[in-house]
């Protein structure tokens, strides 16, 4: 598969404080990935990176194969939606729009006009005076409406309403089954997402602590339910991530995959295998390698 | 995963012309009519406003030693100071969302400039047209004069209408250059830059008195005419704009 974003040993400091520490990455063209983290992790500093809206202290980066930074070759096919965008004074909604349309050379008005009926964004309220879901609607229809190859999503949706939110996930898909593209969804609420992303890139304090597809991660573990002493059997002598009991029932999850002999005990067991939580695994791996980090710091020292 | 050594995409459609951009960047300043409806508004009823106050003096003047004498009002530059915070605006809100329409700086820079000369024009046109009425009807008939001042007038009213220009566009630099430095520095080295070129002015006034020069600046000054004056304040605006592009190259949203 062909390379969209190329993110080499960036790096960005502010005075004192090191937003992001030799990060390289690769995302990967016509996927739809998902940049997890913590507030405060890096997220929007590296996506603010690889849309030159800011630069990197070191490190390069490359969209297309080409610089960003300044680089109007590159810049019309990319699409950054922030999570608190400032628009221009007094504009309404479809002043944004029609300034969005000027601007991405893909732009489908009939799509953005769908979107407007959809998330029922107000015509004569100003986007300064909206509530905050109706800006964060504003946003979320530049973003899906742009078709730019390369979009950002900087948890634009946070101010939607639970159908809303459904709504734009709905339209995010289908839009990208018809039109496939390069989209970067960066969330803290990763079990919702789950269902979106097909590639998960983790970034923590400045640095990415995990870079793999969301199958691959997925295999890493397995949740038993079932009776809780066949689940406690199963999940002996294994790395448990999670483990919540009802009454004589119990749910646990954990790491690695299952032999053959292990399935066949599963079953005799009378234990169901279901789909492991992404969030649960994503806390737990980056909390191991966040720990084997501080211990490798240490023993440096 | 994914990985740094697979290949790197093909480039599918070419990217719009560069000069299809800057038109959208400045197409991007007037697509809230603001920028055009509110200085036009202010500029016509501060006109109305001077002329009314203007009629009401006429009617006390007429009765005294000043009968006849010409009124002359400064609300023509009512209309400037307006746009001047509507310049700010480009550089604290239009700017942050030209970086999210994925304008370069340089485009927007572009765009933005050439949307504020569109406005000094239009103010520039709308100032000579003014002028050329005042002194057609000889101040509306009560000597009334907003646009037609003396010293405007020496290069006629193409000469006023372009002297207008270049201080509307002069000053809506400004107002940009300032909203830009702002988003730039902190209030502490904003006050700082301020209180330095209030020092450099009193050094340079300081040395001006100090080698006797004063009567050698005044007279350069009461030599400019308005066109002489345009010239300076071309010069003035190129530098503004550098300035501008200076201080718009490593901002950030």
């Amino acid at each position: 598969m062909a390379t969209a974003i190329d993110v080499r040993g960036v790096s960005r400091r502010y005075g004192s404080t090191t937003a992001l520490d030799d990060v390289s990455v690769a995302f990967e063209q016509d996927v739809i990935h998902g940049l997890l983290g913590r507030n405060g992790a890096g997220k929007t500093t590296l996506m603010s990176i690889i849309t030159a809206q800011d630069w990197p202290s070191a490190g390069q980066v490359e969209v297309f194969g080409q610089t960003p930074h300044e680089n109007e070759k590159v810049l019309p096919r990319i699409c950054f939606v922030r999570e608190e965008q400032r628009y221009m004074d007094d504009a309404l909604a479809k002043h944004a729009f029609q300034a969005a349309r000027d601007a991405f050379p893909h732009w489908d008005q009939e799509f953005a006009e769908q979107l407007i009926r959809e998330f029922r964004v107000p015509e004569k309220t100003r986007i300064k005076k909206m509530s905050r879901g109706q800006r964060s609607a504003v946003g979320v229809i530049i973003g899906l409406a742009s078709r730019a190859e390369v979009t950002f999503f900087d948890e634009p949706y946070m101010g939607l309403d639970a159908v809303a939110r459904q709504l734009f996930y709905d339209r995010l898909l289908q839009d990208y089954a018809e039109h496939p593209r390069t989209i970067v969804l960066s969330s803290h609420l990763i079990d919702e997402i789950a269902h979106l992303i097909e590639n998960v890139v983790v970034i923590d304090h400045g640095r990415i602590m995990l870079d793999e597809s969301v199958d691959e991660l997925r295999g890493k573990a397995v949740t038993l339910v079932g009776h809780a002493d066949s689940v406690a059997e199963m999940t002996a002598g294994k790395e448990l991530l999670h483990r919540e009991t009802m009454g004589r029932m119990a749910r646990a999850t954990v790491l690695g995959p299952l032999t053959e002999a292990e399935r066949r005990r599963v079953t005799e067991l009378d234990l169901d295998l279901v789909p492991v939580s992404l969030q649960q695994l994503v806390v737990h791996l980056t909390s191991r390698e966040d720990q084997r980090q501080t211990q490798n710091e240490e023993a440096a020292r | 995963m994914t990985t740094s050594t697979a290949p790197t995409a093909p480039a599918p459609a070419p990217a719009p012309a560069r000069r299809s951009r800057i038109l959208s960047a400045f197409r991007l300043q007037f697509i809230v009519r603001q920028m055009v409806w509110v200085p036009l508004v202010v500029f016509v009823v501060s006109w109305l406003i001077a002329l009314g106050i203007a009629a009401w003096l006429r009617s006390i003047l007429d009765q005294g030693v000043n009968a006849g004498s010409p009124i002359y009002t400064g609300a023509s530059q009512a209309a400037i100071w307006t746009v001047a915070f509507m310049a700010a605006y480009a550089a604290s809100h239009t700017f942050p969302f030209g970086l999210a329409l994925s304008y370069s700086r340089r485009v927007y820079m572009t765009g933005t400039a050439l949307a504020f000369l569109a406005v000094s024009a239009g103010f520039g046109l709308l100032f000579g047209i003014g002028a050329a009425l005042e002194q057609a009807t000889d101040g509306f008939g009560i000597h009334a004069y907003n646009f037609a001042l003396p010293y405007l007038m020496q290069n006629g009213t193409v000469g006023a209408g372009v002297f207008a220009t270049l201080v509307c566009l002069v000053v809506m630099l400004v107002g940009f250059v300032s909203a830009m430095l702002y988003k730039r520095v902190s209030v502490m080295q904003l006050w700082l830059i301020i209180l330095g070129l209030v020092v450099v002015l009193a050094a340079i006034l300081l040395l001006v008195i100090q080698n006797d020069a004063l009567p050698t600046l005044w007279q350069w000054i009461v030599e400019q005419t308005p066109l002489t004056l345009s010239a300076w304040l071309v010069a003035a605006a190129a530098a503004l704009t550098a300035l501008g592009y200076g201080l718009i190259r490593r901002a950030t949203p």
